[in-house]
């Protein structure tokens, strides 16, 4: 109702929200590069135990120590890694799985495709964590490959669905036709054509599928099915701080924070990806 | 009465054994000092482990245990909070030359809490109770050594036996003498115990008021209250409120912060029977190896273990035998933490290169994090340990039942069980003919005093061979509100004497 309103109104949506952009960046960008220096660099070795019980934290330990003595920080940073490891590689595999299956759904012959679109509607109903859980089970031990493999696997019907009717959507424009018409072969098409057009949709798609799969391996290695100690999985970290945290808060309140920020952080990346590319909201 | 109390951050595991060790002595002085406690009182108890049934033969649980063991009913004999088996209704008993007829003479004067008098006819009806085709008693096997019972007059019985087993007494502590007109037991009783069964609510309580007609002497309270609760979070925040008086045992340190340092609570810890422990498959290479199962042991710096888990609580064991068993001698000097010595074993054993080996870890608190510690302590001696993380269900079929693994951690939560290792067909295989041959014939000897020694000697033997790794002894905490006084502290095989139990004005 104020005069301003109507102004705001019409700056582009991308810009009135550039803040929250910034701020997912940052928390990505935080995490990735504790990630990545966990590679080369962490304040202590994982194994190292001479850090004393449950101490606070400190200027020896950022984020204080855990039952073992073990420095919590190296923890976070590692469980960083092992966070996007897991979601880079279940985001790989299930986007793999998923925009093959959706393209080659969008392709085929109408039974063909109502058949493969209910399987993904089946599938969507199971919880990811739940088909993931199935898939962890049916391997003989726990470990980090099983666990992307699983959430891979899981994940991917949400990417064919969302594949198969953003490919369904391109194929019906002229370009495709014209294309057709020219003699085509439908390899081309999907390269040339396809796979373009859907490419920013479907990255909204997969960035927000990452923020899940970072969910779900918490849960997994909560539940330990995850990867296996010694790892540091954050949804481990909060599994094993639980029966601390009278005593000891910092260990389960640390890896919550760190989860909570990379899932937020990825969401308002992807929020800003959709700003960026999806044409409604770029000029109302 | 805070001389009870353990002023926990400062206490040391010493004063800690030390408390615990004089448990009873406290108590008696407790009771000295406390003249001005109130007789008709009466005391709620906290506990996690509601009862399914009112009948210990018909699959009710560790709860009925807890409340009914002493309190309602009573045995021909009563195993104290000390680990020592007296007679109960028992007056007196002889046991023949060969061991095998056992003569019991009962109490006069005892009466169930219907009104009858106690008869040998009664202990008769209550033992077959026990070893029935239909019992779902877990002690039924323990008694099936008994070959016959007869009924010589009403104060006289005979139990004899197939084989001779002088653990007889012991095992009759925990067969409830009931009424042989009750009838069906699973929600009513007919005990001879100084408290008597006011009601029982299901999924939330059981109270029990005093006997008038009890034999012995009359309770120090005006009865107890049985508050059950399926989460310990709010069993603690029932004691902090002042809902419940006592809550009969604390799983983990964390919870414990909120009484400790507080003068409104008594914080107290005993002896548990129950024992974290490192099983390996002691049938298969390198684990057949008592050299190289010394040498981990030594390689584990297992009273780090138990601080880093229970913080100032718990014991540390140098073998599976808790002190409440009565051939406990103190063992932990023989493989004691030394990591220099474990090095040179493994290479005298022949693995100066170290080898590898999978953990099975049940998904649990605390076995993933011990699973940690042993991995880190076994890496700095080269032998490098994969952690396999099972399920409870898992554990029970690949480990228990096939035997299909390397080493695992489990908890062992027995009073007396130092038999498993006179069993080689046990889950971890452990087979010295010498040690099966003591916990074997143990059973046969003439008197306590000769079984004590054997076992005492099996004890040594496998300390000494190192058949497991016994990591710690967890601590049995109770905490109550600090005008509560003269409860049990260790809790064997599950049970909570509550008739000495006092509160003050």
């Amino acid at each position: 109702m104020t005069a301003q309103e109507p102004e705001a109104r019409r700056l582009p949506r991308a810009r009135r929200r550039a803040p929250a952009h910034w701020l997912g960046l940052v928390l990505v960008g935080v995490i990735v590069a504790a990630g990545l220096v966990s590679f080369v660099w962490t304040p202590y070795a994982l194994s190292d135990m001479a850090g004393g019980r449950l101490a606070p934290p400190s200027a020896a330990h950022w984020a204080g120590t855990d039952r073992l003595g073990r420095d919590v920080f190296t923890q976070l940073m590692i469980g960083a890694r092992i966070a996007l490891v897991v979601g880079c590689g279940a985001v790989a595999i299930g986007g793999a799985i998923g925009i093959a299956v959706g393209v080659l759904a969008a392709f085929a012959t109408r039974f063909a495709d109502d058949a493969l679109a209910a399987v993904f509607d089946i599938l969507i109903a199971f919880p990811t964590l739940l088909i993931a859980m199935l898939v962890v089970a049916a391997r003989e031990e726990a470990s980090l490959g099983t666990a992307i493999l699983a959430l891979g696997i899981g994940l991917s019907p949400i990417v064919g669905r969302v594949t198969r009717i953003l490919t369904k959507r391109v194929l019906s424009k002229d370009y495709i036709t014209a294309a057709r018409v020219s003699g085509t072969g439908w390899p081309a098409i999907v390269l040339w054509h396809i796979l373009p057009n859907i490419a920013p949709f479907l990255g909204v798609n997969l960035a927000l599928q990452f923020g899940l799969a970072v969910m779900a391996e918490a849960s997994l290695s909560y539940l330990g099915l995850g990867t296996p100690p010694p790892n540091a999985s954050w949804g481990r970290m909060l599994q094993e701080a639980q029966g601390t945290v009278y005593t000891a808060p910092w260990g389960a309140l640390l890896p919550g924070l760190a989860l909570f920020s990379l899932v937020i952080g990825v969401n308002l990346l992807a929020d800003a990806l959709r700003d960026r590319f999806d044409p409604a909201g770029r000029d109302s | 009465m805070t001389f009870m109390a353990l002023p926990l951050p400062t206490a040391t595991r010493a004063l800690a054994a030390a408390l615990a060790a004089s448990s009873a002595l406290a108590l008696s002085a407790a009771g000295a000092l406390a003249q001005d406690h109130d007789p008709d009182a009466v005391i709620n108890i906290g506990s996690l482990y509601e009862p399914q049934n009112l009948d210990n033969t018909a699959g009710a649980g560790q709860g009925i245990n807890e409340a009914f063991n002493g309190n309602v009913y009573e045995g021909l004999f009563v195993l104290t909070d000390d680990g020592d088996v007296e007679p109960r209704l028992a007056e007196d008993y002889t046991i023949s030359e060969d061991g095998l007829v056992y003569t019991f003479t009962l109490k006069d004067g005892v009466t169930f809490h219907s009104g009858d008098p106690l008869t040998a006819d009664d202990v008769k009806s209550s033992i077959e109770r026990v070893v029935a085709e239909n019992s779902a008693s877990s002690r039924k096997r323990t008694l099936a050594v008994i070959e016959a019972i007869e009924v010589l007059d009403d104060r006289t019985l005979t139990v004899t036996l197939k084989s001779p087993s002088i653990s007889l007494p012991y095992n009759l502590s925990y067969v409830w003498i009931v009424n042989d007109t009750a009838g069906d037991i699973s929600a009513s009783e007919d005990g001879t115990g100084p408290y008597v069964l006011r009601e029982w609510r299901r999924g939330s309580a059981l109270a029990l008021v005093p006997f008038e007609g009890y034999w012995g002497d009359a309770p120090d309270n005006g009865g107890v209250m049985f508050q059950y609760f399926t989460d310990a979070t709010a069993q603690n925040n029932a004691l902090l409120t002042g809902a419940v008086d006592i809550i009969t045992s604390v799983q983990s340190p964390d919870a414990l912060s909120q009484f400790a340092d507080n003068p409104d609570f008594t914080v107290s810890e005993g002896a548990s029977t129950t024992k974290e422990i490192m099983a390996y498959n002691d049938r298969i290479a390198p684990f057949d190896d008592p050299m190289v199962r010394s040498a981990l042991a030594r390689a584990v710096d297992n009273e780090k273990l138990l601080n880093a888990i229970w913080g100032d609580y718990g014991t540390l064991i140098g073998s599976f035998v808790p002190p409440t068993d009565p051939w406990y001698v103190d063992l932990t000097d023989v493989n004691a933490y030394d990591p220099e010595s474990a090095r040179q074993m493994l290479a005298e054993a022949g693995y100066e290169d170290g080898f590898s080996f999978t953990l099975d870890t049940p998904d649990y608190d605390p076995h993933p994090i011990v699973a940690q510690f042993v991995q880190n302590e076994l890496a700095n001696v080269g032998v490098d340990v994969k952690i396999n993380i099972i399920t409870a269900n898992e554990w029970y079929t690949k480990i228990y039942k096939a035997q299909d693994f390397e080493a695992t951690l489990q908890e062992h939560v027995n009073h007396r069980d130092i038999v498993f290792y006179g069993n080689p067909d046990f889950y971890w295989g452990y087979d010295n003919p010498e040690v099966t041959r003591l916990i074997a014939e143990s059973e046969n000897v003439a008197s306590i005093a000769e079984q004590t020694e054997m076992l005492t000697e099996a004890n040594r033997i496998i300390a000494e061979d190192a058949a497991s790794m016994w990591l710690y002894l967890y601590p049995q905490i109770v905490v109550s509100t600090s005008n509560v006084t003269g409860y049990p502290l260790n809790g064997l095989n599950s049970q909570f004497f509550v008739s000495d139990i006092k509160k003050a004005d």
